[in-house]
């Protein structure tokens, strides 16, 4: 949990003009925001988050920089006082009705502030307070000061204080304020503008929790827990919330922040695979009595596998989170519970080189004899191909607990091959910033398509029986006509259903409470979902609306859904 | 026993809730059981009835997760054990069964209906929150998956839950707090702390319920349900003056009056009394109002307990369908489309054939008229007519009938018929950490705070530099241990490597 500042983990800062920074808290350097001011990372480095802090020094002074923690009271001052002034919506009346000071007054231009620019920038050098004295020394000298009612005052100083002021607050970097930044501060199109309300959506749709503790859950011994199947191309976000919600994001997570340690190791995340724990660490293991290493991607439960459509997955802003995804961490609980899978890997993984060539194994007693360097490569190259065979087998083998695919790509061809990969029950979510690729989607899996494929499916059947060939069926690919005409089968999903969500922010003060003014426009965001269900095999009739079978043929079966009722007829339209 | 929630395992077994999806927003939840609680009598034993036929739980059990399962023959008429006299006898028959451990009598075979189905899935908290009997007001997906995410609610976290109602909140908390199950050979340890919410509700009876609905979904250990008034008596488990803390990292407070509730969630209580709250991280907090007099005067109270980050919001969530929309002359005596000229085109082919029809008509007329013959019965004309008409029919099916039904006309959406326009206004703030000067003379001592170096820091060394590093190391110390350096040589070494 995030209770301090630890040192070298990426942290946000807060500024008073409401932007974000983010920065590495490296120990020993100095963190410079900007024009509101610079000071040393020593200073907040196992500090507690989200407290304020003002940066006071005395210029042309070393060392003489200090951080002052802005207590809550203060920050609160101006609403707490006009809210003990009384409700604030009263608004003062002369006698006759009018208020006593209105805008009628307000002369519009700049003439009112008496202090000249030069005057403000020797000001903000020689400045000690933290900038509070400019303001004060603003509002002194602002000629209309009086004239201005008590909301556009208030105004007044808000805006001059995010301008000069010198604070900042310092907030944990986790996946919604990551997702803000992103929008906000950063190039949302790089995240697919994936906003926070959506990441919430996504993840209880998908069902994606923690798999529980396996070291004595015995159901585990069965069906590992918690395996989703992500593709994800948004650079990590949609990863680094998921493992947000499966515990697997924070090197820290789960350890007791009662004292303040560097980096600890983390104690246990998952079991690796124990055939394979000794392979990489025997050469040099005989210094110091480690842990035997846990291999690369060789957790079984509670875990991500990835599905990428190029070479390498494009997870950059796992960095924030300690993963840095060129020589990721050891410790990092993703380093084994993140597995990546190219699409390539999934359909054909024998063109896959690593996959396909097995580095020669060779005896203990030649191994004996070769160089360090040599025999070290020799481990390397035989633990990588098994890695890769492992992962790539076992996310062929399906099963998984859930599928959540924010990607580039057209949706549909992404669920021919994943949604089978999914098991029974098990969710499908699918986020896409504009409205259009999902509403395809919908039809895929719109009643009169699933009517029609089981009508179609139930008369290649009767073909097949009429003329009995033996050929060999290969699962699910016993009818290529039906493939060709249907893409993939939308008896697979339950209950799709497309929505959106947007939340919107208010300003609650005394006598002043409204929605903001502005927001973020750009994509609304959209979010699919269904259930993966395992169609049965044998013909069974739905029950209901009989009234409506005016058919030729042997009647077709119909899928209940929510739209039961009206479909009969389209059917009887194509047979 | 693990619950179904959290873990399902690939099958459905006994004793577990399972959901029975009869169509999209209506399940049927329900406890998997051969024998029959209110035994209604049936010979297949617990027999769940729905629209869409009868399902006896011998075909629901042990089957995976997803399946499509078909309806049975299930004699509703004839039930034994209907009737007051044969109550008696049921009973006996009952408490037989329990002794004798094994069932007297197994439920008969099912016997395959030939018509309607429906789906077994696990439970999850959505499917949970549309399905669950309500008590009072729900809170619904939008709203809590947007809470959890901001309340900052992760394996391990302790929630605090106060209006249990009607336990759809609980179920999605639990499922964002769980990281594994408490049992008595590994409870929680110092390291990892086990996730679990705390949940207090008013009412006695729906305390009572929602503690029912927890034990019968395997979620005991999980959630601690408390029968407690909290503007009162506060937070803590057990007794309200001398409890545990809970230690709880994110509240959530469904009340009538939060305010009144928010004086008990502070580091130091005022009565001297345990704070709920945990000592150690920031506490997150989120209030539920539907009203906006309600979040002014918690947000007051808020800012007078110097909570901070202090934020409200509304969720705004809608539902979208998506259909086909069919509008076309072909589309006559197609249900749901739209029988109007599809474009330009085609209302002018359309007209054009109407006043070609009319100026036939209109000559025809006159040619009777010219012969002043006898005139002719309507009907002669009306046949006419008609056979003009059917070429054209004819010519415009071809067209459409190449495209399956599922494919015609064009894809739109719009949002669904019934929305919520509000629900609730959502206030958010935070607790930091409490933070004492002696916290910050310690902290000062660890980390001079004016020590600075002003060499670029390095770029974060790979894991083989840092092997070949302390390689390094280690044979410079043996070849030092073999110079015998002087301390002061050792001293700049050390400074070196720093």
């Amino acid at each position: 949990m995030h209770s301090y500042v630890r040192p070298n983990q990426f942290v946000a800062f807060k500024l008073p003009s409401d932007a974000t920074r983010i920065q590495k808290v490296v120990p020993n350097t100095y963190i410079s925001l900007g024009k509101y001011g610079t000071f040393p990372a020593n200073q907040i480095i196992g500090r507690p988050f989200y407290l304020t802090f003002e940066i006071h020094e005395t210029p042309e002074e070393a060392d003489s920089t200090y951080l002052r923690v802005v207590s809550a009271a203060e920050l609160h001052a101006e609403s707490l006082i006009t809210e003990g002034e009384g409700d604030g919506d009263d608004v003062e009346l002369n006698e006759d009705g009018t208020p006593v000071r209105s805008n009628r007054e307000t002369i519009d231009d700049r003439s009112t502030q008496k202090l000249t620019l030069e005057e403000i920038l020797a000001l903000k050098k020689e400045s000690t307070g933290a900038g509070k004295d400019i303001i004060a020394k603003l509002l002194e000298s602002h000629q209309a000061l009086d004239q201005k009612t008590a909301f556009s005052l208030a105004k007044y100083k808000l805006r001059k204080e995010r301008k000069y002021m010198k604070r900042f607050t310092v907030m944990p970097l986790d996946v919604s304020l990551l997702a803000n930044y992103m929008l906000e501060d950063k190039d949302a199109a790089r995240t697919m503008e994936l906003r926070d309300e959506l990441i919430g959506l996504i993840g209880c749709w998908g069902n994606v929790h923690h798999g529980g503790s396996t070291s004595f859950d015995d159901t585990v011994t069965k069906k590992p827990n918690g395996r989703y199947l992500v593709v994800d191309d948004t650079g990590g976000l949609v990863i680094a919330a998921l493992a947000e919600r499966m515990g697997i994001l924070y090197p820290h997570d789960g350890d007791h922040d009662d004292e303040q340690q560097d980096a600890i190791e983390r104690p246990t995340v998952a079991e690796g695979d124990e055939a394979e724990k000794p392979q990489d660490g025997e050469g040099q293991s005989s210094d110091t009595p480690r842990r035997p290493r846990r291999p690369h991607m060789s957790a079984s439960g509670n875990t991500i596998t990835l599905l990428h459509a190029n070479k390498q997955p494009n997870l950059s802003l796992l960095k924030y989170f300690g993963y840095d995804q060129d020589s990721p961490s050891e410790s990092h609980p993703l380093y084994t519970n993140l597995k990546t899978v190219s699409f390539m890997q999934i359909l054909d993984p024998n063109a896959d080189n690593i996959y396909a060539e097995e580095p020669p194994t060779v005896p203990e007693e030649e191994l004996a004899t070769y160089k360090p360097s040599k025999r070290s490569s020799y481990h390397r190259k035989r633990g990588r191909w098994m890695r890769v065979r492992r992962v790539v087998d076992d996310a062929r083998a399906g099963g998984f607990d859930g599928l959540i695919i924010a990607s580039l790509m057209d949706p549909c061809s992404i669920m021919k091959h994943a949604v089978p990969l999914v098991a029974g029950s098990g969710p499908v979510v699918i986020y896409s910033p504009t409205v259009e690729p999902l509403t395809e989607v919908m039809d895929l899996y719109s009643t009169a398509r699933k009517n029609a494929y089981i009508a179609r499916k139930r008369e290649l059947q009767e073909q097949k029986e009429q003329q009995p060939e033996d050929q060999n069926e290969e699962g699910g690919k016993m009818y290529p006509e039906l493939e060709e005409e249907f893409t993939l089968d939308p008896t697979m999903l339950l209950g799709p259903t497309l929505q959106t969500s947007r939340v919107r922010a208010w300003q609650v003060l005394p006598g002043r409470t409204h929605p903001l003014m502005s927001g973020r426009g750009g994509a609304e965001g959209y979010i699919f979902h269904g259930t993966r269900v395992l169609p049965t095999q044998e013909i069974i009739e739905a029950a209901g609306n009989p009234g409506r079978k005016r058919r030729k043929i042997a009647k077709p079966t119909e899928t209940e859904t929510q739209t039961g009722s009206g479909d009969g007829v389209d059917i009887e339209m194509t047979s | 026993m693990p619950s179904p929630f959290l873990t399902p395992g690939s099958h459905s077994s006994l004793d577990q809730l399972a959901l029975l999806h009869l169509r999209r927003d209506h399940a049927i939840p329900t406890v998997l059981r051969l024998h029959d609680d209110e035994d209604a009598g049936y010979k297949e034993g617990k027999v769940e009835t729905t629209r869409f036929g009868s399902f006896p739980h011998t075909t629901l059990t042990g089957q995976p997760w997803g399946s499509q399962i078909g309806a049975s023959k299930v004699d509703t008429g004839s039930r034994r054990g209907r009737g007051p006299q044969k109550k008696n006898q049921k009973l006996k028959r009952k408490v037989d069964d329990i002794d004798s451990a094994t069932p007297g009598e197994s439920p008969k075979a099912a016997v395959a209906a030939s018509s309607g189905f429906l789906h077994l899935v696990y439970p999850t908290p959505e499917l949970w929150t549309t399905s669950l009997p309500h008590r009072t007001q729900v809170v619904y997906t939008p709203d809590y998956s947007y809470i959890l995410h901001r309340l900052r609610v992760r394996p391990g976290c302790t929630v605090i839950e106060a209006g249990a109602g009607s336990g759809s909140f609980t179920h999605a908390a639990v499922r964002a707090a769980f990281n594994g199950y408490p049992t008595d050979d590994s409870p929680a340890t110092k390291k990892r702390r086990l996730g679990k919410v705390c949940s207090f509700e008013y009412h006695e009876q729906r305390a009572g319920k929602v503690r029912q609905e927890i034990h019968e979904h395997g979620l005991d250990g999980l959630v601690e349900v408390t029968h407690r008034d909290v503007y009162k008596d506060g937070f803590l488990l057990n007794d309200p003056k001398t409890g545990n803390s809970p230690k709880a990292n994110a509240i959530f407070l469904d009340l009538p009056a939060p305010w009144l509730a928010l004086k008990h969630l502070v580091r130091h209580p005022s009565d001297g009394g345990e704070s709920p709250l945990d000592p150690t991280s920031p506490v997150y907090l989120c209030t539920f109002s539907p009203c906006l007099e309600q979040v002014q005067r918690t947000i007051s109270t808020l800012r007078q307990l110097s909570w901070l980050s202090i934020s409200m919001v509304e969720v705004n969530h809608h539902r979208i369908e998506v259909k086909r929309e069919k509008t076309g002359l072909e589309y006559e005596r197609v249900r749901g489309a739209v029988v109007f000229p599809k474009d330009v085109d085609e209302a002018v082919t359309k007209m054009r054939h109407v006043e070609e029809h009319s100026r036939k008509y209109r000559q025809m007329m006159h040619q009777l008229d010219d012969e002043e013959s006898t005139p002719m019965p309507a009907s002669t004309t009306k046949p006419e007519t008609e056979k003009d008409e059917v070429p054209e029919a004819d010519a415009s099916t071809p067209q459409t009938s190449n495209i399956p039904s599922y494919k015609q006309g064009r894809l739109v959406h719009r949002s669904e018929q019934d929305l919520k326009t509000h629900t609730s206004y959502l206030v958010f703030a935070v607790l930091p950490r409490e933070w004492t000067e002696e916290d910050e003379q310690k902290c000062r001592a660890k980390w001079p705070p004016h020590q600075v170096d002003l060499t670029q820091p390095e770029k974060p060394k790979g894991r083989k530099q840092l092997k070949r590093e302390r390689k390094e190391r280690l044979e410079e110390e043996q070849k030092k241990q073999q110079e015998e350096p002087t301390p002061a040589q050792e001293l700049a070494d050390a400074a070196e490597q720093a």
